[in-house]
């Protein structure tokens, strides 16, 4: 209990004095109680970061528990302990000067009973002897006797000259006989020396007794302090420096010392506090592994884009020029937009020696795979029309159906693959102005003067596995071509637009082929390419909030209404 | 055998296979992105069911807004079956709803009907509520 461990340049000291036992420096007690171990922070910052707590603690030079209980406490105590003392030995010297006085007067009445007898003063014999009895009391200092007359007939010891606080005088007649007038006087002087030095050692006691007191207070006061408020209080700041580096432990509430009940509650409360943020935290921890889970797939999704992308240049490539009809006399207008950047819908446009041919194709599925079997279509299309050269509608599905079938080794038992594709075919005879149809499964629409009419063609679609010796069959549709006819190939992804009518119906339905055939109908008059885009626009209108289901594929043509010539 | 019950999602159908009862039914929008995955297990369970040989009654309701043409394939194979199993006696009704107006389902549904030589196919109109 020293204060040896003063730190070295430390600033001007408060309540510095009672420093032999006095209180310990704040600074003491946080080194005690492990608080000064750490490196010091600015403690200036309002957030919560590492170090900001042990900044906080040590940024103001404020004095320890112990040191401000210590102060404001110990002189009152002192000062009582001190008044209390000294007023019990004033009390104590107070009682013993009466007995003092008590005694001299019982000297001098018993010494002035001996002597008080008619001539006493006449003979030496009768009072000399008493009166030299007095001086046997250590006390003594003076004793005078007179006679009646008040003349001085014997003295003893010197007479102090003035007052003396510690000298007590006492005087008693002498009187023979009860009722009788004074034969003389008596007066003895008394010392009280002796309780002067005795005052002063309750004094002294009573400052020893305070000082005994002062240490005893202190020692116990740090001691308690030590033990029920700052190990307590070290558990808390050690807790709360594991929170600071986000290790969620909650401060042990069964210590070596039980807390006190402030310290308890604060405790309990941090506990919470922990359990609060340690659930924010692991939010947080999740809602970063989300994040990071998202740019993940952000990225794998980037690098699919990129590369559909890719696929979508290659599968643009292998459509034909939408001009490739322009010298059959032909005005053409396309709308080819697969659901997802590729998809399965497939047309293709030739000039077959004057004959102009328009195909449209509905493969299977849509996006990657839809374009492999549009891929496997190209070329099978390309093998009938140049390798076989075959130009009659009917001939070149039932060719496309066996060639996709045997590519796709659908005849076999067990076939993989249950694909194939719906596909509509128009082969254009300018010279005879007429066009000749065949579908499986994908119609053919028809406008002139403002009614549609739907060619059906074969309900079957092309490829699909197919019991060995099945084939498609299916037979040439003729249409003369009226003036201002024309004529539109398109994938069901056109008319399978999910939404609700408009004539106010609740239900969500298909808008069909009708509802396709009405929106052409209404733009009748219009250049093809205008009517396209007013067709999308529509589609669009009619879908509202619904995604599209499919891709979407359509091919308009018209006759131009002028005698056709071969531009080469 | 099991009753098959799954819930519909945006792009799968609403499917109750109540084998026990004889009522089959599926309604929704029907394009999985792999419809032989969705409806293979669901032709499998329907393959094992008649193949116990039944004489109940079976009743399949079929209220479909949309579906792909894969779903088309595959709605085609699980009538093929039941039409076996009308062909070998078992009394079979197909219920087709659509909604008025809705030539495209409706039209599905007469392609459909035209396959049936044995089982009942009943075109369900359903007017608006």
């Amino acid at each position: 209990m020293t204060a040896d461990s003063t730190p070295s340049g430390a600033a001007p000291r408060r309540g510095g004095s009672l420093r032999g036992a006095g209180p310990r420096r704040s600074s003491d007690f946080q080194d005690a109680a492990g608080f000064g171990d750490a490196p010091r922070g600015d403690g200036g910052a309002a957030t919560m970061r590492p170090g900001a707590l042990r900044g906080a603690a040590r940024g103001r030079d404020r004095d320890s528990l112990a040191h401000t209980l210590f102060l404001r406490i110990y002189p009152v105590i002192a000062v009582v302990v001190l008044v209390t003392q000294l007023g019990i030995a004033w009390i104590n010297h107070g009682e013993r000067i009466r007995l003092y006085g008590e005694r001299a007067d019982l000297m001098a009445a018993l010494t002035a009973k001996a002597i008080a007898r008619p001539d006493w003063s006449a003979d030496p014999a009768i009072y000399r002897q008493p009166v030299e009895a007095l001086t046997l009391d250590p006390a003594f200092r003076a004793a005078s006797l007179r006679d009646a007359t008040g003349a001085v007939v014997m003295s003893l010891g010197d007479m102090p000259r003035g007052r003396a606080f510690d000298l007590i005088t006492s005087q008693a007649d002498l009187i023979a006989a009860p009722g009788a007038a004074p034969l003389g006087r008596l007066t003895l002087t008394i010392s009280a020396g002796d309780l002067r030095g005795n005052a002063e050692t309750q004094a002294l006691l009573a400052l020893a007794t305070s000082l005994i007191l002062m240490l005893a207070f202190v020692v116990t006061l740090h001691a308690n302090v030590r033990r029920h408020v700052l190990a307590p209080l070290k558990r808390l700041l050690a807790a709360m420096r594991a929170v600071e580096r986000k290790d969620w432990v909650p401060v042990d509430l069964e210590g070596e010392f039980r807390a006190s009940n402030e310290i308890d509650v604060i405790s309990q409360a941090f506990n919470r506090m922990v359990e609060g943020l340690r659930t924010g935290d692991e939010a947080k921890q999740l809602l970063l592994q989300l994040e990071q889970a998202h740019a993940r797939l952000e990225a794998a999704n980037r690098l699919v884009l990129e590369s559909i992308g890719y696929a979508r240049r290659i599968q643009s490539s292998v459509l034909p020029e939408r001009t490739a009809l322009a010298g059959t006399g032909l005005e053409i207008a396309v709308l080819w937009e697969p659901l997802h950047q590729v998809g399965g819908d497939y047309f293709w446009l030739e000039d077959l020696d004057g004959l102009g041919l328009v195909l449209v194709a509905d493969c299977t599925g849509h996006g990657v795979p839809g374009a492999f079997l549009t891929l496997i279509v190209a070329t099978a299309l390309d093998r009938i029309l140049h390798e076989r050269r075959l130009r009659d509608p009917a001939a070149i599905l039932e060719a496309l159906d066996t060639m996709v079938r045997s590519q796709l080794r659908q005849d076999g038992r067990g076939a993989e693959s249950d694909d194939g594709l719906d596909c509509g075919l128009c082969i254009w005879d300018p010279a005879r102005r007429e066009i000749r149809f065949a579908g499986a499964g994908l119609a053919l629409t028809a406008v002139t003067d403002g009614v549609a009419t739907r060619i059906r063609g074969a309900k079957r679609g092309l490829g699909y596995p197919q019991r060995p010796g099945t084939r498609f069959a299916v037979e040439d549709v003729t249409l003369p071509v009226a003036p201002g006819s024309t004529f539109y190939l398109m994938t069901d992804g056109i008319s399978d637009q999910m939404g609700a009518p408009g004539d106010g119906g609740p239900m969500r339905r298909l808008l069909g082929h009708r509802g396709v055939a009405a929106i052409l109908e209404a733009h009748r008059d219009r250049p093809l390419a205008e009517q396209v885009a007013a067709l999308e626009a529509a589609l669009v209108a009619y879908r509202g909030g619904e995604a599209r289901r499919d891709d979407m594929t359509l091919v308009a043509f018209r006759p131009r209404p002028e005698a056709p010539g071969r531009v080469v | 055998m099991d009753t098959i019950q799954l819930a519909a999602t945006d792009r799968a159908p609403l499917v109750d296979f109540d084998f026990a009862s004889g009522r089959l039914q599926l309604r929704g929008e029907s394009y999985p992105e792999d419809a032989a995955a969705f409806f293979g297990p669901l032709l499998q369970a329907l393959r094992g069911y008649l193949a116990e040989g039944g004489v109940d009654p079976i009743v399949c309701e079929v209220g479909l807004v949309y579906f792909n043409s894969s779903s088309a394939k595959a709605l085609m194979n699980l009538f093929m079956l039941l039409e076996d199993a009308a062909a070998e006696g078992r009394p079979v009704t197909i219920r087709w709803h659509f909604a008025e107006g809705d030539e495209t389902i409706e039209e599905a549904g007469e392609d459909f009907a035209a396959d049936f030589a044995h089982g009942r196919f009943e075109m369900v109109r359903e007017q608006p509520a």
